[in-house]
């Protein structure tokens, strides 16, 4: 089945958790392969930003014979130039799916993007999908990515956006020379400076302080045997000679007190 | 608990006892207040304590021998009566909450965002002491949590239709629009959570165009601190009015209680769905990706009878991890495989089922919260790592654990049956 | 009626019939690309390499070696003289006289081939070299009859035309297998493609004792190269030379007996490889092979017959199956013992290129090491700034600070592995001891790029070279000394291919070469060790890559150790499994190599294994318990220093 569908993979230069270098963003990836599966090589993959970097092509690698760039620079604000390219797209396609990440690895990161690229072009947004499973005349049935791996099944009309979860297919390999290849459209539909953004200050993040166990003692006594008391659980505790029923149960009651059994 | 009053046979054999230590104070308590003369009051400041077995005074300020008086009452009645009620007359202005409200009940999330919206109310207070605000707690669908009060909701939208059940993101947007334009709220407040509150938060912020901070873990009155580039930068920028919230942001309301008024809110029209939920599909817990799993069963040479382990994991809804010699051996896939060559997890709870722990597979689980073991070799490093290890044979431990948890479900069952049928009645 | 036109006439015409037949099969081998080689020299040079270099290799079999002077030294006079005697019809005693001399060494090798041949090991072809002794045979002792007039023994005109009859039908037949099977395709057609490929060899280093062990870089800089494949996708992206290589194979099947994966019955055999290449460049089916089959990776073995190819066709595509690709530990434990000198692993490193650069198919967790090489210049994605944490305890010089050093210490990715960690520790703790000013990279290290390029990415490889060279090209060392034999083949072997100066007269070490000399040197004091008995792992990148035998034994042996010495050792040495990127793409088998290395550990009876390799070591200990001990020879050295007290 290969539905007659433009479907636009809009990707952004990801960053890699431990080197901090761009890569293929996780998600923006999972989108791409998600975009795959559903036209093969007649997929769109689209950027807002610079056209030279490299990492474009590692998107493309994944199986494109080439990308489009909308030129931005550094810190402009890439919404009102896409909704102009989707406005000028939608004369062409009348049925289109803009696959997106959740949120971007670099930058505020917020997710906002999808919505309100949705919100002006007045078209549904479907968030954290994990698959796409059909897509007819009129709508499509996706699969939304709940926590511990639970999948919910909606229908969306097109055309629509959606936000591609972590719990989609995984991104294939990138074939180097493939990306190498690639050829690079850009399209100037011109671009806006983000103006917030020069009123925020950035600094690399603090580690975030953890909880403590707060103690509600409500006598002086109580407080101080929360004070003093040895830390529960330091050493790891070991059941030798106890009969298998009752070391069963040891863990079993660890078990429900981390709340992994329900 | 019942509101039953019971004889105490304890304390009126001490009020009989007029040698009994506690029996001045047990017949004080029970004579009742005591007014002088000018209808005042009073306290007898020397009828504290009591004497001593050797004949001194003592006065028990830790409260360890009071016995109550001869009336009994549940332990919760007496925890809720002993927070003071923090009381809004008249709202001047709103800090909006939007639950998540899992399974109909406040998460942790959402009680750290209730304590966050009070703190922003102090601090408002503090700017113009005549202004007084109330932070109110939007939640759709049906709500089992009976005590709101007790998280800090001073005022309650709960919008209970059948249009706001299981996916409906698009008429809860309609009902956030409809309390901004009837009551303005200083903030929105939105857990930054994929239970949905993200994604509402999103979709509203774009539909009335002010833009929104998200992933914000400090906040205050004038700017809020929040994580970018996938958490690697910290943004520091002036508080919108709309922001989503990271876990742990503030603590929680535990020391008053709010009086969860309910408001009402003019009816709207609802708009037509675009995105039409077709119910949930149950997928396996097995198949989640080994590096998110948060429960991992993890076999290794020890174990000999894998069909037994596959149906403990299944039963225990773990998720399935192996070492590395157990892949080798062919008994599991390599993308199950924990450890430097294989995958690196980060699960909270991880038990390890006869395997010895090769320094590989100890780099792989390093960041694993529990380490639960079963080895029968004491010796072995998995169990010098674990915080509970035990030292049994794994065929027959498994077997026990299994049933213990075929137990737990039933009753689990049954409890919930009852439950569906007491509610029926 | 006279025939006696009749043998010189069928030996001209079968003579010409080769021809024609060579004329083709040269122009099979021009449909690979260009390559530059030296034809001249190459045709002086053959006949020293192949009484040399080709000679020393199956002189390791001594039968083989005698049987194949006498057969083919014997058909070689025997084919000149003939050509004389019979075809140009010199009439001269003397000549043949030589000529039945030759024919009778000829046919005594051949009694020889047919006695092999009589139970061949399964490693042998059957099908038609079955039929080649009988041949040979019958080729010796046709001629002998023919040429008996011609030496005076028989007069002239002997026998009626019903002899010559009988005589030419022979001629017929067994020229057709030395003649025609020479260019046509027969078995003989090892004796014409292996010299040529002896003469014009890809790597003419190896010849004359040398060592060439490199691969050949991937260009990618220039646009033309861009739009090219790269990699080998179909046989005809093989250099010229490469497939008039994979035309030698004499299918002895040495390559195949001594091939790890073949035995862990993992899906590759190195000598059905090469004759699938033939089939490939060739065109049509593997139906005429007659060898072991690859083995399943069940236990069972593929059937034979089924794969097709073309000069023009995809390989990956019906011709071979890329799990056989990615089977090989490129130990180059083939490469070694193959008397042709056919080099098995740069085809299949050039297969692969096509797989990982162009299809983007790295199997298994291939591609999630190699983007994690690529985001984080090491292979499990650890932050590039974890690198040096191994070391916080060890108060190293880092280049940074010290700009120059006497001994750049290569810590390669060990340094993430907290086993590794104590071999690299162990050798540090060594290093102190000798007073060695000596320094380390630190976090401007990077992964040597070993892995990256042995799984098909060079384009990845590359750039790590590059600009690690960039980063030696910045600091003053007369030697550097690494751990990792992977690391120290592309250092030393590899990275000379980028036009960088920065390793120009610096001495690129493995740790148990430096050790061996400080040693030697006195300067560091060392115990007896009394432990139990100590065998030696040859690691194949120590070995066989760079010829590093002897280092690790003088450094065991002076510690009083003698080893027990495996069955398989030195340049036989079988590999641990690690190589190649083999852990990662992880092709099932149907045991594995590592458990197959600790039996030959186990057999010597020994109760510890030293290794010089951290992934040897990693392989090694991954067998099940109980098993010999395995040390690297650092940890060895390390237990038995003497701290000089002060």
């Amino acid at each position: 089945m290969q539905p007659n569908v433009n479907v636009v993979s809009l990707v952004s230069i990801g960053r890699h958790p431990q080197s901090g270098r761009a890569r293929r963003a996780e998600q923006d990836g999972r989108a791409v392969e998600l975009g795959l599966k559903l036209v093969q090589d007649k997929l769109t993959l689209l950027h807002a930003g610079n056209a030279h970097e490299t990492v474009l092509r590692q998107y493309a690698g994944m199986g494109l014979d080439g990308f489009t760039v909308l030129p931005q620079g550094e810190g402009d604000d890439a919404v009102p130039v896409l909704v102009a390219y989707f406005k000028a797209n939608r004369q062409h396609h009348s049925r289109q799916i803009v696959l997106t990440g959740v949120n971007a690895e670099s930058g505020e990161s917020s997710g906002m993007l999808p919505y309100l690229l949705a919100e002006q072009l007045g078209w549904p947004i479907v968030p954290r999908i994990a698959d796409i499973v059909r897509v007819d005349e009129f709508e499509a049935e996706v699969l939304l990515a709940l926590p511990r791996g639970q999948r919910r099944v909606v229908t969306v009309s097109l055309p629509f956006i959606a936000s591609v979860d972590s719990a989609a297919q995984e991104p294939r390999q990138s074939a180097f020379a493939r990306g190498l290849r690639a050829t690079l459209t850009t399209l100037d539909y011109g671009s806006r400076v983000d103006d917030a953004v020069s009123h925020w200050q950035v600094a690399p993040a603090k580690p975030k302080p953890k909880r403590l166990k707060v103690v509600k003692a409500k006598t002086a006594a109580d407080r101080m045997k929360a004070a003093t008391a040895k830390p529960v659980g330091g050493g790891g505790k070991v059941l030798r000679n106890e009969s298998v029923e009752e070391q069963a149960q040891a863990i079993f009651d660890l078990l429900l007190e981390e709340k992994v059994i329900r | 608990m019942s509101d039953i009053i019971r004889r105490d046979p304890r304390a009126e054999w001490i009020v009989r006892n007029r040698l009994h230590p506690l029996h001045l104070s047990l017949v004080k308590s029970q004579q009742g207040d005591v007014r002088g003369p000018s209808g005042l009051l009073r306290k007898n400041v020397r009828d504290v304590g009591f004497i001593g077995p050797n004949g001194i005074k003592r006065i028990d300020r830790a409260n360890l021998l009071t016995v109550d008086t001869t009336t009994r009452r549940s332990a919760s009645k007496d925890t809720q009566t002993a927070r003071p009620l923090h009381v809004v007359e008249q709202a001047d202005f709103y800090i909006m909450v939007v639950a998540d409200m899992v399974g109909g009940r406040l998460t942790a999330h959402d009680k750290d965002l209730l304590g966050q919206a009070h703190r922003l109310v102090v601090q408002y207070s503090d700017v113009n002491s005549q202004c007084c605000g109330a932070v109110a707690l939007v939640c759709f669908g049906q709500i089992k949590d009976d005590q709101l009060g007790l998280s800090g909701v001073d005022r309650l939208f709960h919008l209970e239709d059948t249009v706001y059940d299981g996916f409906s993101p698009e008429a809860r947007l309609g009902a956030l629009q409809q309390i901004e334009s009837q009551y303005q709220p200083l903030h929105w407040l939105f857990p930054d959570s994929v239970h949905g509150g993200a994604d509402l938060a999103c979709r509203f912020s774009a539909r009335i165009g002010e833009r929104l901070a998200a992933h914000v873990w400090q906040l205050d009155r004038e700017q809020c601190l929040s994580r970018g580039a996938s958490g690697s930068m910290d943004i520091k920028r002036a508080t919108p009015r709309i922001v989503t919230l990271l876990e742990e942001c503030a603590d929680p309301i535990e020391d008053t209680q709010h009086q969860a008024l309910p408001m009402v809110l003019e009816p709207m029209a609802v708009p037509s769905a675009r995105l039409k939920e077709k119910g949930q599909m149950a997928v396996d817990a097995s198949a989640v990706p080994l590096a998110e799993a948060e429960f991992i069963l993890s076999a290794g040479n020890g174990i000999h009878n894998w069909a037994q382990f596959h149906a403990t994991a299944t039963a225990l809804g773990a998720t399935e991890g192996a070492s590395r010699v157990a892949v080798d051996e062919g008994f599991m896939p390599r993308a199950r495989q924990v450890g430097a060559s294989g995958t690196w997890v980060t699960a909270r709870v991880y038990v390890a089922v006869g395997i010895s722990g090769a320094i590989q597979h100890m780099q792989g689980i390093g960041q694993c919260d529990k380490v639960i073991a079963i080895n029968t070799d004491a010796g072995c490093d998995m169990v010098k790592r674990a915080d509970l290890a035990v030292i049994a044979d794994s065929d027959a431990l498994l077997m026990a654990l299994a049933s213990l948890v075929e137990q737990h479900q039933l009753a689990k069952h049954a409890e919930q049956i009852h439950g569906e049928n007491s509610n029926a009645a | 009626m006279m025939l006696d036109w009749l043998p010189p006439t069928l030996i001209g015409v079968l003579l010409v019939l080769a021809g024609v037949g060579a004329i083709r099969r040269i122009n099979l081998w021009r449909a690979g690309q260009a390559e530059e080689v030296a034809i001249l020299a190459g045709l002086m040079a053959m006949p020293t390499r192949y009484l040399h270099d080709l000679h020393h290799v199956v002189d390791r079999d001594k039968y083989i070696s005698r049987t194949h002077v006498a057969t083919g030294g014997g058909f070689v006079l025997a084919m000149a003289l003939i050509v004389l005697v019979h075809v140009f019809g010199v009439n001269n005693t003397l000549l043949a006289w030589a000529l039945m001399a030759a024919l009778v060494m000829m046919f005594c090798g051949a009694l020889f081939v047919f006695k092999r041949r009589l139970n061949p090991p399964s490693r042998l072809s059957k099908g038609p070299w079955m039929r080649l002794p009988k041949s040979l045979l019958t080729f010796s002792v046709t001629f002998f009859v023919l040429t008996l007039p011609a030496a005076g023994i028989l007069p002239d005109g002997t026998g009626r035309w019903v002899f010559t009859l009988v005589l030419s039908a022979l001629i017929l037949l067994s020229l057709s297998e030395v003649l025609l099977g020479m260019t046509w395709g027969g078995p003989m057609k090892h004796a014409f493609a292996g010299a040529l490929h002896l003469a014009f060899h890809r790597r003419s280093e190896r010849f004359g004792g040398g060592r060439s062990t490199g691969l050949k870089p991937v260009l990618f800089s220039d646009n033309d190269a861009v739009n090219k494949v790269h990699g080998v996708a179909k046989p005809s992206d093989f250099k010229w030379n490469q497939l008039l290589g994979f035309d030698a194979c004499v299918q002895c099947g040495r390559c195949e007996a001594v091939c790890p994966a073949f035995a862990a019955g993992q899906p590759l055999n190195p000598k059905k490889l090469i004759q699938d290449m033939v089939v490939g460049f060739a065109g049509g089916s593997d139906a005429q092979y007659a060898g072991s089959p690859y083995p399943d990776g069940k236990g069972g073995v593929q059937e034979v017959g089924y794969a097709k190819g073309g000069a023009d066709q995809i390989i990956t595509d019906g011709l071979i199956h890329p799990d056989t690709l990615w089977s090989c530990t490129t130990c180059r434990a083939c490469v070694e013992e193959c008397p042709m000198m056919i080099e098995h692993v740069d085809a299949i490193v050039d297969m692969r290129r096509f797989l990982t650069l162009e299809k983007g198919d790295t199997p298994n967790k291939g591609a999630q090491v190699l983007e994690n090489i690529i985001a984080t210049d090491n292979p499990n994605g650890h932050s590039p700034e974890s690198r040096t944490y191994w070391a916080a305890d060890q108060n190293l010089a880092l280049m940074k600070d010290v700009k120059k050093a006497e001994v750049l210490f290569w810590v390669s990715d060990g340094a993430f592995d907290m086993r590794s960690q104590r071999i690299l520790r162990a050798f540090v703790t060594l290093l102190k001891a000798a007073k060695v000013d000596v320094a380390i990279l630190g976090d401007e290290e990077r992964d040597s790029g070993d892995v990256a390029r042995r799984l098909g990415d060079d384009a990845t490889f590359q750039s790590l070279a590059k600009r690690n060279l960039a980063t030696l090209s910045q600091y003053r060392f007369s030697t550097l000394v690494t751990t990792d034999p992977h690391a120290f083949h592309c250092l030393k072997n590899e990275y000379g291919d980028f036009g960088s100066t920065a390793l120009d007269g610096v001495e690129v070490l493995h740790h148990t070469t430096f050790l061996n000399r400080l040693v030697k040197e006195g300067r560091l004091r060392l115990d007896t060790f009394k432990g139990g008995k100590v065998t030696y792992h040859d690691p194949c990148y120590l070995g066989r890559y760079n010829g590093e035998y002897e280092a690790p034994r003088e450094l065991l042996a002076s510690l009083g150790i003698d080893i027990a010495e495996m069955e398989r050792s030195a340049f036989r040495s079988r590999c641990c499994g690690g190589g190649g990127g083999a852990p990662i793409t992880d092709i099932p088998g149907e045991r594995r190599i590592a458990d197959m290395r600790m039996e030959d550990v186990v057999s010597t009876g020994a109760e510890m294994v030293a290794v010089g390799c951290q992934q040897c070591t990693a392989m090694l200990e991954g067998v099940v318990e109980p098993r010999p001990v395995v040390k690297d020879i650092a940890e060895i050295l390390v237990g038995q220093l003497v701290e000089e007290v002060h």
